[in-house]
């Protein structure tokens, strides 16, 4: 089968100035050649520490970024140079911020972001109160998202990630910021999408999560990856996937 | 490690094409959403509400003894336009940085609506909005100083009124996209505010600057919808005159449409080249 994400010796770098008079050039690289590839229907996971490169890749899948070399193919075409084939079939959440309008009901939020993606008004409300049911803001739907909390405002985040049922949804630390019932619901979303034959890719701190959802993942460390396979590979014969994580990335810092 | 950027072979996507194809229905609900969004901003009340009236003050007390004939459409166009102005410049600078914090910079960047139409649906939404600052001026004016509402084309009225949006609309587009190629946009803006208000003689005809400066007033798109709407609420006694100054404004805004559409290619490889956006 065609891979629905390709991903081939990409690299990454970014170049930031510091001083102003004589400015002196730093470039990091977040992104050190990385290869990997996902299949349709699976749920891939994304692991690492923090400033691993696991934002730095997302963002160059969902097209928001530019490879600074190497190849970045999702749904068969180049996020960079061919985007316009990919937006209207993927979308993805961030965890940690709102990604929505606070003057706006969570439906009207939803409303707006359906137009974006140039739903058809009768499906759009189907759809809307579909996915309202779905993350449980049904109750709450007609208030202003200013006076949600943090995780049903992360719920309407879900829900605006969902709004033009992608075939591939990006989410990058989806968790973050959910009560164990969020969480739990968040899970189950992701494998009902995954029985509807949707691509997930996504990144957690959290490992036994991680474990529970993925099919396969790759670890990455310093921009490298160090890992890949199911669960249970990386795993190998240590006791915890925990264990195994923390093996890998500090073999990886001792030179 | 090889650098592709240079030279990656890309089909260049037709920029003109999609910049004439942007939904409509897109472009209103931005327009509508900003609206809500920037009237619920205090910065954005004081640009539209007491911005015009101390603006109408002071002009009517500097015009007050210029001799001027016609100084109520100095005072009462001038300040309105300045005023209309000022929200559209800070609104321009901030909106990008606002949607950026709360994270739905991503967003909109990557819907297949297009970028280019939701910026024009947000400045269109500024720029409606900013209009109410003319009422401002003209009841501020009434209240007072008893002037009229001198008013006397209204047909022509109308017709400047629409340039005038039209023109700002473009013109703003411009900015929009220089100012997300860079990072310090509030401070640019603060540079731009002035200048544009000088430049195009919102509240002094530009016959008194020197003719090196005229030049540039006069490649400047709102100058021209400036004139416009003067002539109208001044009464309009020579209607070819009005008609040829309106075909120069639809050549200028036709040529700085044609340049927006260009710098919006230009800046959105940039952004994503250069992570500049910070959508990344
Ligand atoms: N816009 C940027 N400009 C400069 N450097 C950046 C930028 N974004 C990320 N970096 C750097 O790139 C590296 C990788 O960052 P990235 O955000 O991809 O890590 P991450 O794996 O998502 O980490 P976390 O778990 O903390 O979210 C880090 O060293 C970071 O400082
Ligand atoms: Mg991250």
């Amino acid at each position: 089968m065609e891979p629905i994400i390709e991903v081939k010796d990409l690299y990454r770098s970014y170049t930031t100035y510091r001083g102003s008079l004589r400015k002196q050039k730093i470039t990091v690289e977040a992104v050190r050649g990385i290869s990997f590839s996902v299949q349709p229907g699976e749920i891939f996971g994304l692991l690492g520490q923090n400033g691993a490169g696991k934002t730095t890749t997302i963002k160059m899948l969902i097209t928001l970024l530019a490879p600074t070399s190497g190849t970045c193919r999702v749904l068969g075409y180049d996020t960079f140079g061919q985007e316009k084939y990919i937006r209207p079939r993927i979308n993805f959440i961030f965890g940690g911020e709102s990604g929505v309008y606070r003057r706006l009901s969570a439906r009207d939020n939803l409303r707006y972001f359906a137009n974006l993606y140039r739903l058809d008004p009768k499906e759009r409300e189907r759809r809307i109160d579909e996915i309202l049911e779905l993350v449980d803001l049904t109750d709450r739907a007609d208030n202003l998202q200013e006076t949600y909390s943090k995780g049903m405002t992360q719920r309407l985040q879900i829900a605006r990630g969902l709004i033009n049922d992608p075939e591939v949804i990006f989410m990058d630390e989806p968790t973050v910021g959910l009560d164990p019932l969020g969480a739990h619901m968040l899970r189950q979303v992701i494998r009902r999408l995954r029985d509807q034959g949707k691509t997930v890719l996504l990144t957690t701190h959290y490992l036994p999560e991680a474990e529970e959802l993925c099919d396969r993942m790759v670890i990455l460390n310093q921009g490298k990856i160090v890992a890949t396979g199911t669960p249970a590979q990386i795993k190998g014969d240590a006791a915890t996937l925990e264990d195994a994580y923390l093996n890998l990335i500090q073999k990886g810092e001792t030179p | 490690m090889k650098h592709l950027f240079a030279s990656r072979s890309h089909n260049k996507p037709p920029f003109l094409a999609e910049s004439f194809t942007m939904p409509r229905s897109v472009i209103l609900s931005t327009m509508i959403l900003q609206m809500k969004q920037s009237y619920a901003r205090n910065m954005f009340q004081f640009c539209l509400i007491a911005n015009p009236i101390l603006n109408t003050i002071l002009l009517y007390e500097m015009f007050r003894n210029s001799g001027q004939e016609n100084f109520a459409s100095y005072v009462v166009l001038g300040s309105g336009l300045m005023a209309i102005w000022g929200c559209i410049c800070f609104s321009s600078a901030g909106d990008i940085n606002r949607e950026r914090n709360i994270g739905t910079l991503r967003v909109i960047f990557a819907a297949p609506a297009g970028f280019p139409a939701i910026i024009v649906g947000k400045i269109l939404g500024n720029t409606l909005l900013s209009l109410v600052s003319l009422l401002i001026s003209q009841i501020t004016a009434t209240v007072l100083y008893q002037a009229p509402l001198a008013l006397i084309s209204p047909g022509y009225f109308c017709i400047a009124m629409i340039a005038l949006v039209v023109s700002f609309v473009v013109i703003s587009s411009i900015l929009a996209c220089l100012l997300t190629l860079s990072r310090r946009t509030t401070l640019y803006m603060n540079c731009i505010e002035i200048p544009f208000i000088l430049l195009c003689g919102f509240s002094f005809p530009i016959e008194i600057l020197p003719s090196w400066l005229q030049t540039i007033s006069r490649c400047l798109s709102p100058t021209w919808a400036v004139e416009l709407l003067r002539m109208s609420v001044d009464g309009v006694t020579d209607s070819s005159l009005f008609w040829h100054k309106l075909e120069i404004l639809a050549i200028l805004s036709a040529l700085y449409t044609l340049f927006a559409a260009w710098l919006y290619h230009v800046m959105d490889r940039r952004i994503r080249i250069h992570a500049s956006l910070e959508v990344s």
